[in-house]
């Protein structure tokens, strides 16, 4: 420490060799980094591009193609395909379900779990501990949910619920509330309390404090834990096949769904995959600007 | 503007009591500095007075209703915090009208006086920007004006000014002040930094470890320290204390410190012959003697200031700091004589604490 400042006081000299030397170590390290990272992107990409080179490929050409499936190369692309299943009505069917099981149970999260998160954050609960409530909330995600697959069906069948929107909906936002409630307390933990306390002096219930205050300033948290919630929902399995049989059926059941006598159609099993991809990927393009976003935010607590 | 009353008041934090029978009566339109070292419940105090924390015991009135049981909103006050605390989501314009708005007040009503507050502050450039784009004087600026747009009964300030650079210190100190001479609202100050009580407070309430120790104006605290607490507090530098046994009365009374030295004490000083007091002057109050009066003292570490001279020494087994007007040039082991001023001396019963004498 004590030589290193020696050399920058005394002369440029002897520094100037160090730091090229170093950038060179660094150009090194960047191109290793920049090389290992594209390998692991292409593993990661090659399902993605698999499902691409099948959809456009006649049913024919799924395992007769040679190579990498390479569209125009390896054979005749077509979009066949991606059109009847377009204009299939349960495709269409099973894309709206999804959203809408998806958007309405992070909405009623978010609803249930913001207050609960800010409550967990900022009060202090008697009998039952808020570290007690807290672990309460988390072990909805304790228990295999295969486990409550039966009982739900029970419950839901009795309810005459089964293959309905609500009971989807209800499931779905029993799963994801803890995430909800978890990340977003954590933030509000993290928040200085003056600002919400000077929000009561100023005149402000803690109702108030908690829409105008602390709910903006939670916004990028909010944010990331919407879309992990949304993208939990819109990928559930279990409950959707097991509470669903034709007309609330989602589009992973969809997709699961593109087998018949003669086996699995992997073309449409590959078109309805990626359909399916667009709405999480739409989201997640979207709400980075808020993720992005509150990282400055952060610069104003100092 | 409201008077404030505190009384009998209690605080504790589970088990720990931190406050411990707090009274204080606060005048209409008076500045009042609670000062103290950190953690006498000078913070705690104010907060309740805000409402952010519940009375155990006792009373807070804001003007003739007390105030214990009311949510912060319903009690008209209004709170500059330490971090300054504003919106970092809205613009300095939105962070002063706030409290406007949530009162529903019209729109051009807000606009109006959100301009008027910034006008006094010099915040008129900044009303569009965001608190992350001030520096830390405007950022206090605006926290003020935030205050200052509501016409509050109270206004509450905790240690408003301790995030700032010492110049900046400086500066607002003088702007509050002033403020307060053109506002005239009843105002509660708290600080640690017996300076800033000094220099603003119109009364000051020293506290220590829950309790009030002394209530006055800034010059009688300093005078008349009520005992040795506020002794050592109030002032910069801290008055010299040393361990003494009071003498006879007699032509030249003096008192024995435990090194067995002499020190002189005015004519009439009623202490009783062998009674352990504390002797306690004041830097400025030890002046070199050239006659061989006085006390001699071992100079240690010499410090020019500029406009003084702080000369630390050994002093009948103490070390003492003597401040001079004049410059000197001690050098380290050198003896030099110091008389104290015997009018200004300051007499403590070393066992309760507390002042002895007039």
């Amino acid at each position: 420490m004590l030589s290193g400042l020696g050399k920058s006081l005394f002369g440029q000299p002897t520094g100037v060799p160090q730091a090229r030397s170093k950038r060179k170590r660094l150009w090194f390290a960047d191109a290793g980094f920049s090389i290992i990272a594209i390998f692991i992107a292409l593993i990661f990409f090659f399902p993605i591009y698999w499902a691409v080179s099948n959809s456009l490929r006649a049913p024919a050409d799924t395992f007769t193609v040679a190579g990498l499936g390479v569209p125009f190369l390896d054979f005749t692309p077509t979009l066949e395909n991606w059109i009847s299943q377009i204009s299939t009505p349960e495709a269409a069917n099973a894309f709206g379900n999804s959203l809408i099981i998806s958007v309405c149970s992070v909405l009623i999260a978010l609803a249930l779990g913001l207050p609960a998160a800010y409550a967990l954050a900022r009060f202090r609960f008697k009998r039952i501990k808020n570290k007690d409530l807290t672990i309460w909330f988390l072990s909805q995600r304790v228990l295999p949910p295969v486990a409550t697959a039966v009982p739900f069906f029970i419950v839901f069948s009795s309810l005459d619920m089964l293959d309905t929107h609500a009971a989807l909906i209800l499931v779905n936002a029993t799963f994801i509330l803890p995430f909800v409630v978890v990340i977003v307390r954590q933030t509000f933990q993290d928040l200085p309390i003056e600002l919400e306390e000077a929000a009561l002096v100023d005149g402000a219930s803690h109702f108030i404090a908690f829409f105008r205050v602390a709910i903006p300033l939670a916004l990028p948290a909010i944010a990331a834990s919407a879309l992990i919630m949304f993208a939990f929902a819109w990928n559930e399995y279990l409950f959707a096949v097991i509470l669903t049989i034709k007309d609330s059926a989602t589009m992973p059941v969809h997709i699961a769904g593109g087998v018949d006598s003669r086996g699995v159609q992997f073309w449409f099993v590959a078109v309805r995959s990626l359909i399916a991809m667009i709405p999480p990927v739409l989201i997640a393009l979207f709400a980075q600007r808020y993720i992005v976003r509150g990282l400055t935010l952060g610069a104003v607590k100092g | 503007m409201a008077t404030v009353s505190v009384r009998e008041v209690h605080k504790s934090f589970d088990d720990t009591a931190v406050i411990h029978g707090v009274s204080i009566d606060i005048n209409d339109g008076e500045f009042l500095v609670l000062v103290g070292p950190s953690g006498c419940g000078k913070s705690t105090l104010l907060r309740m007075i805000a409402g952010l924390e519940d009375v155990n015991d006792g009373e807070i009135a804001i003007g003739d209703t007390v105030v214990n049981d009311m949510a912060p909103k319903a009690r008209d006050v209004a709170m500059v915090f330490q971090n300054y605390a504003l919106y970092p989501h809205m613009t300095v314009r939105q962070n002063m009208g706030f409290s406007l708005r949530l009162r529903r007040e019209d729109k051009n009503l807000i606009r109006e006086r959100v301009d008027s507050a910034a006008q006094i502050l010099g915040l008129t450039n900044l009303l569009n920007r965001l608190p992350r784009q001030l520096s830390g004087g405007e950022r206090q600026r605006v926290a003020m004006g935030r205050a200052i747009v509501r016409d509050p009964q109270v206004f509450l300030f905790d240690e408003p000014l301790s995030n700032l650079d010492a110049k900046l210190r400086v500066q607002m100190r003088t702007e509050i002040k002033a403020l307060h001479q053109r506002l005239r609202t009843t105002s509660i100050y708290v600080t640690h930094d017996q300076v800033e009580a000094m220099t603003m407070a119109e009364r000051i309430v020293v506290m220590n470890l829950g309790r009030v120790e002394q209530v006055g104006r800034p010059l009688d605290l300093y005078d008349r320290p009520a005992n040795l607490f506020v002794a050592g507090f109030i002032g910069s530098p801290a008055m010299n204390f040393i361990e003494a046994s009071g003498g006879a009365a007699g032509d030249a009374p003096a008192a024995t410190a435990d090194d067995g030295t002499a020190l002189p004490l005015p004519p009439g000083a009623r202490t009783g012959e062998g009674q352990p007091i504390v002797y306690g002057i004041r830097p400025e109050d030890l002046a070199l003697s050239a006659n061989g009066a006085g006390v001699e003292a071992t100079v240690s570490v010499v410090e020019p200031t500029g406009s003084s001279t702080l000369v630390f020494c050994e002093m009948a087994g103490h070390e003492v700091c003597a401040e001079f007007k004049e410059r000197h040039d001690f050098e380290p082991g050198e003896t030099i004589r110091l008389m104290p001023r015997l009018e200004s001396l300051h007499l403590f019963d070393r066992e309760s604490g507390q002042r002895l004498g007039d």
